[in-house]
């Protein structure tokens, strides 16, 4: 056990946050859910940050602290997927940005992605699309959505294939959360320390501090669920950190709006940015449900098997 | 970053293991009905004496009082196999977590050559006498008053919730001396000593956990006081904040949770929303165990804990409380004399929230000092 970053961790983080200083504040005249920066995208490739897990010294932490800091920002990249998951199937080689296709739903980055990862129910499938085979849509989620409206070529995963790719998304899932929220929290603490009413800032009153308090615990543990299944690669740790990504990013967004009163449901100030991309990552791979019976097949001993005693 | 034992730690935990396999008794788990009972206190005595000539009831504290140095984690994997098991020790985990070390730190020589090789050896036991009838949370407004008198002091009031009161022979009392957060002083006393009385309280939570103390007309030696006079609150701040992750309340939680979820496997039961309630209490543990984890991890680092404690303790809340409510509805006939163990973790499950520091005093923290949110109002 040691939580310490290494010193190739700790120079990675220090030249993401000077990457990311360009994208911190949304711009003022942007009213909309979607925000996004090409530029960002080539910064990151051009860093080769999408391809950190493979690095030594690196590896998949890195790319899960990297997802949860780059989440921070009000701009939507297409971070998660292509840092946690792409590494892992075909030598990383296949082409980004990534996107999931869930059930012929519409998906995140769907009408830019080079390489479509395509779940029908239980079988998982990949496709390269062509311009003609996307249609991108406008929805609340905050992330540009795209379609799969073409008859794209698929061609299957392997087993253990789909079940590397189903591990690696919920890693990325509770990574990219953890940093939604944890953005979300600090917009909302700004807010209500600045915000006064009956002569005291919002953030002075009791009812409100204890609810913010509850958020950051709740982050603060689903950082460490995530970093651990992104160190362990297991299956188990995976579906409980996805599961808890989406238990409690449902309540989170809902409460955080609640503390911004009205300021809170305007496309001005940025929480939606935010919330409304954790929104959108609350049904992936089933919902939390699907994560929870992952769980109970993972995490807890099987029928058979004598409950051992102690913390292992 | 790593997220795994290495080998001496995983060494380490196995032999904690077949220490405990070797030493309960089969009927453990009907005994182990909370770590104040008589029953269990009894039981204490023998076990930590065993545990210390095996070298594992104190391997965290200095060469020079018994230990053998052994980093933080050592101390942590040590609370955590112990707790799981239901806490053989008793009560006297806490000489071996703070007073033992506490006294090294603010005792005299005297002090520290009467008290500290007992609890190396295992044979002592203490209680905690701070809360009063009108100082909980707020513990500074304590009443309980010592008045120099001849060649000492003499002590007036009265304590409550103390745990282990009725089987303990000394007290580390919190009395006041002057108004104030500086009036207040610490003194150690045989509870044997005249004008003490002591009075269980029934509760939920099991037997012989919590006392009231009485204090009438107590007259202690001068050289019972730790520390100067007006130096206890400081000294207390000091004690806790080798305390400040608490009891790893999750490891407990964390079997129990298990258990429970085997039974209702063998018996087809996890099915419906089973799963999700057992998937939500199963992140609660795991959750509360790598916040802790991640204060360890400072503390062997030589990084003070920080508000981050106040963030772990509170985890631990919500795991109790979500493996206590899926329990109680899920396996409700464990609770009914088919499972001793869940009973007993059921029944304490409830203490997290409250003892050392309720819930919503670690909430007000969080928000002052990790989230940085305006203070309330005094
Ligand atoms: C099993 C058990 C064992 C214990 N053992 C010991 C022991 O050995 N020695 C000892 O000295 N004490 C012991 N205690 C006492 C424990 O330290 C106190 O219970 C604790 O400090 C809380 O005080 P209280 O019970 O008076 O609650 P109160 O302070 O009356 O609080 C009641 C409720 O009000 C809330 N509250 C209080 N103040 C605020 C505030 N400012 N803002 C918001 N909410 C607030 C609390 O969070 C709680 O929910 C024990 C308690 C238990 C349950």
């Amino acid at each position: 056990m040691d939580f310490r970053l290494n010193d190739d961790q700790l120079t990675l983080a220090t030249a993401l946050d000077r990457l990311a200083d360009g994208y911190r504040e949304k711009p003022i005249e942007f009213h909309g859910f979607a925000l996004s920066a090409e530029g960002l995208d080539q910064d990151l490739s051009d860093a080769e940050f999408f391809d950190i897990a493979t690095f030594p010294d690196l590896g998949p932490v890195a790319a899960a602290l990297a997802v949860e800091r780059l989440a921070r920002l009000p701009y939507a990249a297409e971070t998660a997927l292509s840092m946690l998951v792409r590494p892992h199937l075909r030598g990383g080689t296949l082409p980004r940005p990534f996107a999931l296709v869930e059930n012929g739903q519409a998906g995140r980055f769907v009408a830019q992605a080079r390489t479509l990862l395509i779940r029908t129910g239980e079988t998982w499938e990949i496709a390269h699309p062509g311009s003609g085979d996307v249609t991108a849509v406008e929805t609340i989620f905050a992330y540009p959505m795209g379609r799969l409206t073409g008859s794209v070529g698929r061609l299957p995963l392997s087993p253990a294939e789909a079940a590397t790719v189903r591990r690696w998304v919920r890693v990325a899932i509770a990574a990219e959360a953890a940093g939604l929220i944890q953005a979300a929290i600090d917009s909302t603490v700004t807010h209500l320390s600045d915000r006064k009413q009956f002569g005291r800032p919002l953030g002075s009153f009791q009812a409100l501090r204890h609810r913010m308090a509850e958020c950051a615990v709740l982050v603060g543990g689903l950082h460490w669920l995530a970093l651990r299944a992104a160190a362990t690669a297991d299956d188990g740790d995976a579906a409980l950190a996805a599961f808890q990504a989406q238990d409690c990013g449902a309540r989170v967004a809902y409460e955080l709006h609640q503390m911004l009163g009205a300021m809170g449901m305007t496309l001005e100030h940025p929480l939606h940015l935010w919330t409304y991309r954790l929104k959108g990552l609350l049904s992936l791979m089933g919902g939390r449900e699907a994560q929870a019976g992952a769980v109970g097949i993972h995490c807890f001993p099987s029928e058979t098997q004598r409950n051992g005693h102690g913390a292992g | 970053m790593d997220f795994s034992w290495n080998e001496e730690q995983r060494v380490f935990r196995q032999t904690v293991r077949d220490f405990l396999a070797r030493h309960l008794p089969a009927d453990w788990e009907s005994l182990a009905h909370g770590p104040g009972s008589a029953s269990q206190t009894a039981f204490s005595r023998k076990f930590c004496a065993h545990l210390a000539s095996a070298g594992l009831l104190i391997p965290h504290w200095p060469a020079r009082w018994g230990g053998r140095d052994a980093d933080p984690w050592t101390a942590f994997l040590l609370a955590e196999e112990m707790w799981a098991a239901g806490e053989p020790r008793g009560g006297q985990y806490m000489n071996v977590n703070w007073i033992g070390p506490t006294l090294m730190r603010f005792g005299t020589p005297e002090q520290q050559a009467r008290h500290i090789p007992p609890m190396a050896r295992g044979e002592t036991l203490w209680c905690q006498g701070f809360s009063e009838p009108e100082a909980g949370s707020d513990l500074a407004s304590l009443r309980t008053r010592a008045e120099p008198v001849d060649g000492g002091y003499r002590i007036n009031g009265q304590k409550i919730w103390t745990s282990y009161a009725g089987e303990a022979e000394t007290c580390f009392l919190l009395a006041r001396t002057a108004p104030g957060k500086g009036g207040i002083s610490i003194f150690l006393i045989p509870m044997d000593t005249p004008g003490i009385t002591v009075r269980q309280i029934p509760s939920v939570i099991g037997e012989g956990d919590i006392h009231e103390v009485f204090l009438d007309d107590v007259w202690v030696p001068a050289d019972a006081m730790l520390g100067t006079e007006g130096q206890g609150w400081s000294i207390v701040g000091a004690a806790l904040s080798l305390e400040r992750v608490g009891i790893p309340r999750f490891a407990l939680a964390a079997r129990m949770l298990d258990r429970a979820v085997g039974k209702l496997k063998r018996s087809g039961a996890f099915v419906g929303g089973v799963p999700t309630q057992a998937a939500r209490a199963k992140a609660a543990c795991d959750m509360s165990r790598l916040c802790a984890y991640g204060i360890i991890d400072r503390r062997r680092h030589g990084v003070p804990a920080g508000p981050e404690a106040s963030a772990a303790r509170y985890a631990t809340v919500l795991a109790e409380r979500a493996v206590a409510e899926f329990v109680v509805e899920h396996c409700p006939d464990a609770l009914a004399g088919g499972d001793p163990m869940l009973l007993a973790h059921h029944q304490r499950a409830i203490v997290a929230g409250i003892a050392s520091g309720a819930a919503e005093i670690q909430l007000n923290l969080i928000a002052t000092d990790l989230l940085q949110l305006p203070r309330e109002p005094r």
